[in-house]
């Protein structure tokens, strides 16, 4: 039996097997892959309350069909795992949509199974370019680090710096920060001085900072997976006298991001990031949306960019879901909500049709206080941002 | 009939005691159990052949582990570099050159088994705590390694787009899993009655024998470190075989497969089923990805807490594992047989 | 020059806020035989403790730094009697393995519940934030601080073990449980007491660190490999060997960091396996002290 053949055969048994259950007005699965538990639990968390949000505030049907999520663990990046999940939840629970998904390497496990099975992927965090770039199935409405980095380079350059350094995690998202940092920042007519991939396990952050202030920047790029190394790292930016000798920081958000703020305290003061979300965005529709989890919750202290990602990711479901009318067919069901626009607590989005990833608002903020409290106080916007790094890097 | 309740009535011994002398075997029958029961699961659980899938897979991992603890008392917690090494040497071989399920699988094996002879014949001169440290130590370099070939390896973002051709040119590898599942099963047990037969090699005692009493080897004109390192590049073969199972299931390899957390949950495995029996490793890999699958499930937050407890429980009542208590129940059945 | 003076100062910091966190783990392994890899987390309570005493009840630094200790010791104290009991010795390492990391998850679990999962912190006094020169290099006020105390500890310690009545005691239950029984020591209540110093130098260390090795449920499974190379490199049971190690270990991570950081992960293990092919029994093997 040829390939072709066999693949036909089978993915016929599979439409078959989907119209034999759900005829006509039914439940629609959506399948959640997301850390719940593990030092990444809180995204799973904040996952699951901004889609209880939206159902609440949205409704749980659509037309004649009630939307039902299910939700999988996957504590940590493991790629084989997220597959198995994923499969499973398609085998299995028949789900129609697959969602959520944290970590890049999880996202891009799941290529070939959405592709055999026909279904669409809205990718509500991993942020590498490249993954939509391996299925035409995947959406995301989350943020690349590219698309956060090179209005931040252009600002930087604008300020007048000359000199700055890069210093990144040595992985993945890491790595894609320091390429946009880097070209943008030399395009401007800056120099990057060094480029520095520290270990993603280090624990002292000392040696880099030594190292940061023997370079003669005036300026450090930094960007680490948010937790206990960025709060090392701000820590020791301060403690090691950097802050003192006049050295600016700039980063992604992710470094300030919000549930992280309380223990950073007084060392993030002053750290300047360019991101897609504040939770302290002054628009009537953020501010209804904080409310709203608070009330749901009891407090909005997990609110962060995860929660947007979620929120407008299960927004995107919901209209592929109204746009297929039942049924959904995931090339089809991608397609239909290509170009589609909509304005978010974030500010306005729309998806790219070509990258298939949301074109959004870029806010420089700077950590203040505000009622005592710390946030990310936006300063400027760069409004209608794409990925600049769709098909650019490997 | 009383030899197994009293060798493994010790209380708070992990390891068990490997018996020299003869006695009445019955371990043969574990094999083909392990056969009929994973048969009996492609049935009865049609639908979570995925997990299925990875509990064979893993299972023929922690067996790896137990030929170094369970025969060689080498106590281990950078298995994974093999496993991980295997996994990448697969995941290479496929996407670039050859996707045959097969070739995979022995150049997984064969990669595996020689990073373990050159890290073994480097670090098992020593023992105990230093051992630890040298082994954890080998595993983060290798990932180290996979991380910076990221041309090679994908780094971070994991080794995609390998794609196994169809079994025997026949069955192919699709979402349901069937071939996936099937096919891991068959090397599992294959890897069973290969392990089974090495330990009960002349090879396979004298291992046994340095586990035991090193000094004794040696003054009868062994040298135990080649044994261990030659025992070590064995068990490397199969982790790298395991690990180059997982790249042809699941399509993907990651840094997490030569990650600590996989060495040590390996180790945690093993000795929840029980040490030095082969198909221990079996039972306390279906038990602990079983038992999490369904507390993942139901409760996520909390899981940890759960098998936490169950370890603990371990310890102070099943000193030997899950495995010995079976056995147990087995003796208290025979004996039953006997006085009736 | 300036720069190898930089690279030593600060990894002499780092080595010595190591130093503070693994000793305990070394005491209960070299004394007691107990592969201890619940030593993290106990480390990890300590912190907690510090961090609810300074920020929820409003303690000073230096009394929430005692609470910290006294209740950690007092909270781990039962299971001692309960757990640890059944496995002292170094037949069964195994058991030892799987029950601390059992222990471990079950204590992750519920620090998860209890405190939530985002990072906790301790908050310093005035007097210890800022920073001091050292010439022409400024360190971290706390991190001078902790090198100040790190060497108070090594003192005390040597002190413990090697001038008083206790620690001739404890040596010879180690040396021989059941002669020292027979000569009327109390070596259960020895265990009992050398337990409860290994826990609260836990402790100790979990709340100096915790401006370096961040607070949160996890803490107690991320850093245990660190701990545990400072033990084998050290030799087990040797605080003077603790120290050492932790001092070289912290002086070849943070070189390796500043001169080569692209890869300074891979630095630090091969260094590792170098020392310990040299020194497979760490640097101080078979002295108590």
């Amino acid at each position: 039996m040829t390939r072709t053949l066999r693949n036909a055969l089978l993915g016929a048994a599979f439409g078959l097997a989907l119209a034999a259950g759900p005829a006509g007005a039914a439940t629609i699965k959506v399948g959640v892959v997301a850390p719940f538990s593990g030092p990444f639990g809180v995204v799973g968390k904040s996952f699951k309350e901004a889609i209880e949000l939206y159902q609440a505030e949205h409704g749980k049907t659509v037309g004649n069909d009630t939307v039902e999520f299910v939700y999988k663990d996957l504590d940590q990046a493991n790629p084989a795992q997220s597959k198995a999940l994923s499969q499973e939840l398609i085998v299995k629970e028949r789900v129609s949509v697959l969602a959520g998904y944290f970590f890049t390497p999880d996202a891009l496990a799941v290529a070939p199974l959405i592709d055999e099975a026909n279904i669409p992927c809205v990718i509500f965090n991993a942020a590498t370019s490249a993954i939509t770039e391996k299925s035409p199935r995947y959406v995301r409405t989350s943020f690349t680090l590219w698309q956060n980095t090179v209005p931040l380079a252009e600002y930087m350059a604008k300020q007048g710096i000359k000199k700055a350094i890069s210093a990144v995690s040595d992985y993945g998202p890491g790595i894609d920060g320091e390429a946009a940092f880097k070209a943008t920042f030399e395009k401007h007519g800056g120099t990057v001085v060094d480029t520095i991939r520290m270990p993603l396990k280090s624990a002292d952050f000392a040696p880099f900072m030594q190292r940061i202030k023997d370079s003669g920047a005036e300026a450090v790029y930094a960007f680490l997976p948010a937790g206990p190394a960025t709060l090392a790292f701000a820590k020791a930016f301060n403690d090691t006298g950097l802050r003192a000798a006049g050295i600016k920081f700039f980063g992604p958000g992710d470094l300030t991001q919000e549930p992280d703020l309380p223990a950073l305290g007084d060392a993030a003061l002053g750290i300047t990031t360019t991101f897609n979300y504040s939770r302290a965005h002054d628009s009537a529709m953020n501010k209804a949306f904080v409310a709203k989890h608070k009330e749901m919750f009891g407090s909005y202290d997990t609110v962060t960019f995860t929660s947007v990602g979620a929120y407008d990711g299960t927004h995107v479901i919901y209209q592929m879901i109204k746009n297929a009318g039942g049924r959904i067919d995931g090339a089809k069901a991608v397609e239909s909500v290509k170009g589609m626009s909509w304005e978010s607590p974030r500010g306005p989005l729309t998806i790219d049709p070509d990258s298939r990833h949301v074109t959004q608002t870029i806010y420089l903020r700077t950590v203040e206080k505000v009622d005592g409290k710390l946030e990310n106080v936006e300063k400027e916007a760069f409004p209608k941002q794409p990925d600049y790094g769709y098909k650019l890097a490997k | 009939m009383t030899s197994v309740a009293a060798r493994d009535g010790k209380a708070g011994q992990m390891t068990r005691p490997a018996p020299l002398g003869r006695r009445r075997d019955l371990g043969w029958i574990g094999i083909p159990l392990v056969a009929v029961a994973g048969l009996a699961a492609y049935w009865l659980l049609p639908d979570d052949l995925a997990l299925l899938t990875r509990i064979a897979a893993s299972a023929l991992f922690v067996l790896s582990l137990d030929l170094v603890l369970g025969y060689g008392g080498i106590a281990t917690l950078g298995q994974a570099a093999m496993f991980g090494t295997g996994a990448y040497a697969a995941g290479i071989v496929a996407v670039n050159w050859n996707s045959d399920p097969f070739v995979m699988l022995a150049a997984g094996g064969l990669a595996g088994g020689l990073i373990a002879l050159v890290t073994g014949a480097l670090i098992l001169h020593a023992r105990g705590l230093t051992l630890l440290m040298l082994t954890i130590a080998v595993g983060q370099i290798v990932q180290e390694v996979a991380n910076k070939a990221r041309d090679w390896t994908g780094g971070s973002d994991g080794l995609s787009g390998i794609d196994p051709a169809p079994v025997l040119g026949l069955f192919r590898f699709d979402m349901f899993g069937r071939t996936s599942y099937l096919f891991a099963l068959a090397v599992l047990v294959v890897g069973l009655v290969v392990a089974r037969r090495i330990v009960r090699s002349p090879f396979g005692l004298a291992c046994r024998g340095v586990k035991e009493d090193p000094l004794r080897i040696s003054a009868i004109g062994g040298s135990p470190k080649s044994y261990l390192v030659a025992l070590y590049g064995v068990a490397g073969v199969f982790a790298g075989v395991a690990g180059a199972l997982t790249a042809v299931t699941s399509g993907i390899v990651g840094l997490d497969s030569a990650g600590f957390p996989w060495s040590a949950e390996a180790l945690v495995m093993l000795v929840l089923g029980g040490t030095g029996r082969l198909y221990g490793a079996v039972i306390g890999t279906a038990a602990f990805m079983g038992i999490h699958h369904v507390l993942a499930a139901s409760d996520p937050f909390h899981w940890m807490g759960f098998i936490g407890l169950f370890l603990i429980g371990i310890v102070l009542f099943l000193p030997g594992g899950i495995a010995s208590g079976l056995e147990r129940l087995g003796g208290l059945f025979r004996g039953k047989e006997d006085r009736a | 020059m300036e720069t190898m003076f930089g690279i030593a100062v600060d990894g002499v910091a780092y080595g010595m806020i190591l130093f503070i966190i693994s000793v305990g783990l070394s005491v209960t392994l070299g004394l007691m035989r107990v592969v201890n890899l619940a030593h993290g987390a106990f480390a990890m309570v300590g912190g907690y403790v510090a961090s609810y005493a300074a920020q929820s009840a409003g303690l000073p630094y230096a009394a929430a730094l005692v609470a910290a200790v006294a209740l950690t010791v007092l909270a781990t104290l039962p299971l001692e009697r309960l757990l640890y009991r059944r496995i002292y010795g170094s037949a069964n390492e195994l058991a030892q393995v799987l029950l601390t990391i059992g222990l471990t998850f079950v204590i992750v679990a519920g620090i998860n519940y209890l405190f939530g999962p985002t990072l906790k912190r301790i908050p310093l006094p005035d007097l210890l934030t800022g920073t001091v020169a050292l010439g022409p290099k400024a360190i971290p006020t706390h991190r001078a601080f902790v090198i100040g105390a790190g060497a108070a500890t090594l003192l005390g310690l040597w002190w413990l073990l090697e001038r008083t009545d206790f620690g001739i005691r404890l040596r010879a239950a180690v040396d021989d449980p059941a002669m020292a029984a027979a000569l009327g020591i109390r070596t259960e209540r020895l265990y009992l007491a050398t337990f409860a110093l290994g826990t609260g130098l836990a402790a100790l260390g979990g709340v100096l660190g915790a401006e370096l090795l961040p607070l949160e449920p996890y803490y107690a499974i991320r850093y245990i490999v660190l701990f545990l190379a400072v033990v084998a490199v050290g030799g087990a049971g040797s605080i003077f060997g603790s120290a050492a190690a932790a001092l070289a270990l912290g002086i070849i991570d943070t070189a390796g960091k500043y001169l080569i950081p692209n890869f300074g992960e891979f630095f630090f293990y091969a260094a590792l396996i170098l020392i310990l092919f040299r020194w497979p029994h760490g640097f101080f093997k078979g002295r108590t002290a």
